[in-house]
């Protein structure tokens, strides 16, 4: 029935993967993101290591506040009389990290849910209703209590930087999983009656090979769209905590922080504010833009167009 | 077609359905209450022999899908037997299932929504074998090129996409999956109604040439009669939830027992232009009643042009006419002046199908 010496030409079934990297380098705006995203990470994680601060006495510092932009100084210095470039960059490494743990604890979150709660009828209803309950809660009173209650406990155990971080992400992706559990749930309902679910049962997969085979590739694009969303909302989030001083120590910079305290300075050093708001939206864009190219690449019917 | 009756000896039944029922709750009001039941499969029996086809037809959203996936289990019936090859499926475990699958397998309706879109053709027909063999990476692709040349698909598609297909050559996929496993028994959900006509041929070829060649057992469903003509050995006509006639083909097709039946065979178009101009059709009036609420009687009592006065009070079980020949409907019921307390009993006696005394 077949020709014999056509097998030997026959490629393996290919990684897909291959496949996936080969749509997302076609993506201009991915590869712009990528690009942008890399020069930032390299920024804040490189950077320290090739930028020394002087170690300035109290009376240099003084001296030296509220500098412009010099040689010296590349970004100038704060109202402390701190180099501006050292601190965007420290800011930089905390806020990129609350970012995407916080948003890996809010994508899993909301994904376990939702697949949960679409998948089994019998924990829609109790899951649906935790979703709600979360949802009409005041957020930020609520991370006001969180960090207020747990702060000092989680300090002890875990040092008081780490612990904090821990405490922040934590809050964070447990309250903003909302938004994408609904939507997952959604997008579940819909694929459970699709007949290749049905076609699976019936060869006989259980449920837990049928979530992740044919329900989790599919809900793909809801869940980037979700997540490249909550990487800025957990950046923003944390400026938030950290300017009503419940965040992370007063001394301690991150991107949110750095902007906060520049706004009292914006009429005379706008600086202040823009890199550091400049850094946030680079971030934010990028990583949307590679959502954005991963999503297509993973989807098959897109690929190779 | 039909090895199996021609062989002489004693055809040995694969499949044995006894008194399925499949409702479906209709919930209502601000509590979600049940408030009643969609009567989808309403005590349905039959039997499929090894090596046959039995076709199930009748118009559209009388059960018939709805029985298909219930004798697979990809619905929980409500009541009543499933038996393939011996082995009770209806009230099975899910491990025991599981380990009962292999053996009985799908093609879908629509080839487009019963393929992962995300999944290369290899996955799809290798998906079978992951979930029930221990092969190799290579012997499953071995297995898996095999299969593609079953169905007349080229090897190289292996490592397409589903939407890079035609409808045909999906609905092959669609069949080398369900074949990955060496299945006796298969259910065919309508495999053909998303097709074009001239796919359609092609697809009902090769399940009948695999059917010879792999000695399969198909329940073939559709609504396309003379498709159903072509390849089935036996038919089974449906109306609303329960089988209204049963029978081989070529009785069913020229004497039609059942006034539904007849009905039915008779909006048939023919191919000859002078027999169509003479072609007597019987219209029914009316609509289908809903499966949620049928008629007391017999369910087809509403649109019968043949309705008796007992048709409206009792519903008629399936008996044995003729030899092989099984109809519901009281003008073959030798017991069709019944008293009321015997009406009352019948009611209460669960239909007993061919015959049997069990």
């Amino acid at each position: 029935m077949s020709d014999p010496l056509a097998a030997p030409t026959i490629e393996k079934p290919r990684n897909q993967w291959r496949d996936v990297w080969d749509q997302f380098t076609t993506h201009k705006g991915a590869l712009v993101g990528m690009t942008v995203l890399g020069v930032l990470l390299a920024f804040v994680l490189l950077g320290p290591f090739l930028w020394h601060e002087e170690t300035l006495t109290t009376t240099e510092k003084i001296m030296l506040k509220n500098k412009p932009p010099s040689a010296r100084f590349p970004m100038g210095t704060d109202q402390l009389g701190r180099d501006f470039l050292k601190r965007m960059m420290q800011g930089g490494q905390v806020s990129i990290a609350v970012g995407l743990v916080a948003m890996m604890i809010s994508i899993f979150l909301g994904t376990t849910v939702g697949v949960l709660a679409g998948f089994f009828r019998r924990l829609d209803g109790p899951l649906m209703r935790l979703t709600d309950l979360f949802l009409s809660l005041p957020l930020l009173p609520l991370l006001l209590v969180m960090v207020m209650l747990f702060r000092d406990a989680l300090a002890g155990v875990l040092g008081p930087e780490f612990g904090t971080f821990m405490l922040i992400v934590t809050a964070i992706g447990i309250t903003s999983w909302m938004q994408s559990a609904r939507v997952v749930r959604g997008e579940v309902l819909a694929l459970k009656e699709r007949e290749f679910v049905l076609a699976a049962r019936s060869i006989g997969t259980p449920p837990r090979r049928v979530i992740l085979r044919h329900v989790l590739p599919n809900v793909i694009s809801p869940v980037m769209v979700a997540a490249t969303l909550n990487i800025a909302e957990a950046i923003i989030t944390e400026s938030a905590l950290s300017f009503l001083g419940l965040g992370f120590p007063p001394d301690f910079p991150t991107w949110g922080r750095l902007l906060y305290d520049g706004v009292s300075y914006m009429q005379q050093y706008p600086e202040r504010v823009m890199l550091p708001g400049l850094a946030i939206s680079l971030t934010v864009l990028s990583v949307n833009y590679i959502g954005d190219g991963l999503r297509d690449a993973l989807d098959p019917r897109i690929r190779g167009r | 077609m039909g090895h199996a009756m021609a062989d002489g000896g004693a055809p040995k039944k694969l499949v044995e359905v006894r008194g399925l029922k499949m409702y479906f709750p209709i919930h209502a009001g601000l509590l979600r209450r049940k408030v009643g039941d969609v009567k989808a499969v309403d005590d349905v029996s039959f039997d499929i022999y090894e090596g046959e086809t039995l076709g199930l037809v009748g118009e559209s959203g009388c059960g018939k899908s709805t029985c298909g996936r219930a004798i697979l289990r990809l619905y929980d019936p409500t009541a009543g037997e499933i038996r393939i090859g011996g082995a009770e499926i209806a009230h099975a475990d899910a491990e025991t299932l599981r380990k009962m699958r292999p053996a009985m397998q799908m093609v879908f309706q629509d080839p487009q929504a019963s393929l992962n879109p995300r999944m290369t053709v290899a996955a799809i027909i290798g998906e079978p074998l992951d979930e029930h063999t221990t092969l190799t990476k290579a012997e499953k692709n071995a297995r898996v090129y095999e299969l593609m040349d079953q169905v007349g698909l080229n090897r190289t598609f292996a490592n397409r996409y589903p939407h890079a297909f035609s409808g045909g050559q999906r609905q092959r996929i669609g069949i080398a999956r369900a074949l990955a496993l060496n299945p006796k028994f298969i259910v065919c959900d309508e495999p053909i109604a998303a097709l074009d006509v001239s796919i359609q041929a092609q697809v009902v070829n090769l399940l009948e040439e695999l059917q010879d060649r792999l000695g399969l057992t198909y329940l073939f469903i559709s609504h396309d009669l003379s498709m159903v003509r072509h390849i089935a050995d036996r038919v089974a006509v449906m109306y609303l939830g329960r089988i209204a006639e049963l029978g081989p083909r070529d009785g069913l097709f020229e004497t039609p027992l059942h006034p539904y039946t007849e009905a039915l065979l008779s909006a048939v178009p023919e191919a000859d232009p002078d027999a169509e101009t003479t072609r007597q059709r019987i219209i029914l009036k009316g609509d289908v009643p809903s499966p949620a609420n049928p008629p007391k009687g017999c369910n087809f009592c509403t649109r019968c042009p043949k309705v008796m006065d007992i048709c409206k009070s009792v519903k008629p079980d399936l008996i044995e006419v003729q030899p092989g020949r099984h109809v519901a409907c009281h003008l073959y019921n030798q017991t069709t002046t019944m008293t009321a307390g015997q009406m009352a009993a019948s009611e209460a006696k669960k239909s007993i199908q061919q015959g049997e005394k069990r």
